[in-house]
C-alpha cells in the first residue's frame, strides 16, 4: 500500500484529504507543519508528499527546500494552498514541488493529481 | 574542548552585557554586526516605549530569523498604535514567514488588534483576510463568533470562508448553525466547503 504524508496546520483540510486519499486505497498519515513533517520524513519512507503553504513554525516552502536538501529519496511532492498568484507556483517549483493545486480541490482532482505524481496514471 | 568553547561563549555574553542598555544605546544596537547584540537589544527596547519605530525599521532588513522573532515579541508587547499598524503590514508580505510570525504576534493582542478586525476582515486583498480570519484562531475576544459568522455570510471568496468555517467548527455555537447551513448554498460546487460545513455543525450539535 502506498503511503502518503499529509502536511496541513488545519485539522478539516488533514481529514478531509485523508477520507479522499483513503477511501482509494492509500495509507495515510499526517503532519502539522514542515518541522514535524521533516521528523517523519527522516524516520519513515513516503511515496507522495501533499503539502500546504502557510503554516506556523515551517511552511511549506521551507519543508520542501529543506527535504530536497538532504540525502534522501526524490519523493514527488504535490503542493496544496490558497494562494493563486503564478509567483507563488513558481517559487513552490523552485523550493522543490512537483505539481501546484489551489485550494478548495475537489476530490476528483485531487486523487488524479496523487496518481500522477505516484506513477499510476500518466498524463 | 567544550570548556573553551564554554568560555567564549561566556565571554560574549559579559560583552553584551557590558554595553550601554539606555535607549539610545540599544537603538544602536539593532544594527550590530552580531545577531546576539541585535537579540539582546530587541529584547531589552521592551523597556523604552519610544522604541517602536526603531523596531519596526530593523524587522524590514532582519535576515536572522531568531531576532525577528524577538522583535516581534517586542512589538507586540509594546503594543502602541505604530506596532499594531506594523503588524497589519506584514500580514501583506509576500514573506511567508514574516507574515505566519505576524499572525502569532497579532494573537496575543486582543483589545489592540479587536478595533481594527472589521476592517482586516473586509480588506479588498483576500490573503490578508485569510491572515485576519487566522488571528482569529486564538484572539481571545467575545467577538470571534461573530466576526466569523459575518464571514461566512458575507465574504465571496471561498477560501476565506473555508478558513473561517475550519475555526467555527472549534469556537461555534448554536448560534452559528444558520449561517453554516446558507454557506453551503451559496457554494455548492465546493466540496470542500460542504464537508466543513457539516463537520463544524455536528461539533456544534454535540456540545
Amino acid at each position: 500500500m502506498k503511503r502518503i504524508l499529509i502536511v496541513d496546520d488545519a485539522a478539516t483540510v488533514r481529514m478531509y484529504h485523508r477520507i479522499i486519499l483513503e477511501g482509494a486505497g492509500y495509507q495515510v498519515l499526517e503532519a502539522i507543519n514542515g518541522i514535524e513533517a521533516m521528523e517523519k520524513a527522516l524516520q519513515e519512507p513516503f511515496d507522495l508528499y501533499v503539502v500546504d503553504i502557510n503554516m506556523p513554525k515551517q511552511d511549506g516552502y521551507g519543508f520542501l527546500s529543506d527535504l530536497r536538501s538532504r540525502d534522501l529519496p526524490q519523493t514527488p511532492a504535490l503542493m496544496i494552498s490558497t494562494e493563486a498568484a503564478a509567483a507563488d507556483r513558481t517559487r513552490a517549483y523552485a523550493a522543490g514541488a512537483n505539481l501546484y493545486l489551489v485550494k478548495p480541490v475537489k476530490p476528483d482532482e485531487l486523487l488524479v493529481h496523487c496518481r500522477l505524481l505516484l506513477g499510476e496514471v500518466h498524463p | 574542548m567544550p570548556l573553551i568553547k564554554q568560555h567564549i561563549s561566556k565571554s560574549i555574553e559579559q560583552d553584551q552585557r557590558k554595553r550601554e542598555r539606555d535607549c539610545t544605546s540599544l537603538e544602536l544596537q539593532l544594527s550590530d554586526p552580531s545577531s546576539a547584540a541585535r537579540r539582546w537589544a530587541a529584547r531589552d527596547l521592551i523597556s523604552c516605549p519610544e522604541a517602536t519605530g526603531a523596531l519596526v525599521l530593523q524587522l524590514q532588513q532582519e535576515d536572522d530569523s531568531s531576532v525577528r522573532e524577538i522583535i516581534l515579541t517586542t512589538l507586540t508587547q509594546l503594543g502602541d498604535e505604530l506596532a499594531v499598524a506594523s503588524l497589519v503590514g506584514y500580514l501583506r508580505s509576500e514573506d511567508v514567514a514574516l507574515r505566519n510570525e505576524a499572525i502569532e504576534a497579532m494573537k496575543l493582542l486582543p483589545d489592540e488588534v479587536a478595533p481594527i478586525m472589521g476592517k482586516l476582515l473586509i480588506d479588498p486583498d483576500p490573503d490578508v483576510r485569510i491572515s485576519a480570519v487566522n488571528i482569529l484562531e486564538s484572539l481571545r475576544h467575545r467577538q470571534v463568533e461573530e466576526w466569523l459568522t459575518k464571514v461566512i455570510e458575507e465574504d465571496p471568496h471561498v477560501n476565506v470562508c473555508a478558513t473561517a468555517v475550519d475555526l467555527l467548527g472549534e469556537v461555534g455555537t448554536t448560534s452559528a448553525q444558520e449561517a453554516l447551513e446558507k454557506l453551503k448554498t451559496r457554494f455548492p460546487d465546493e466540496p470542500y466547503i460542504s464537508f466543513a460545513a457539516d463537520l463544524a455543525l455536528k461539533r456544534i450539535r454535540s456540545t
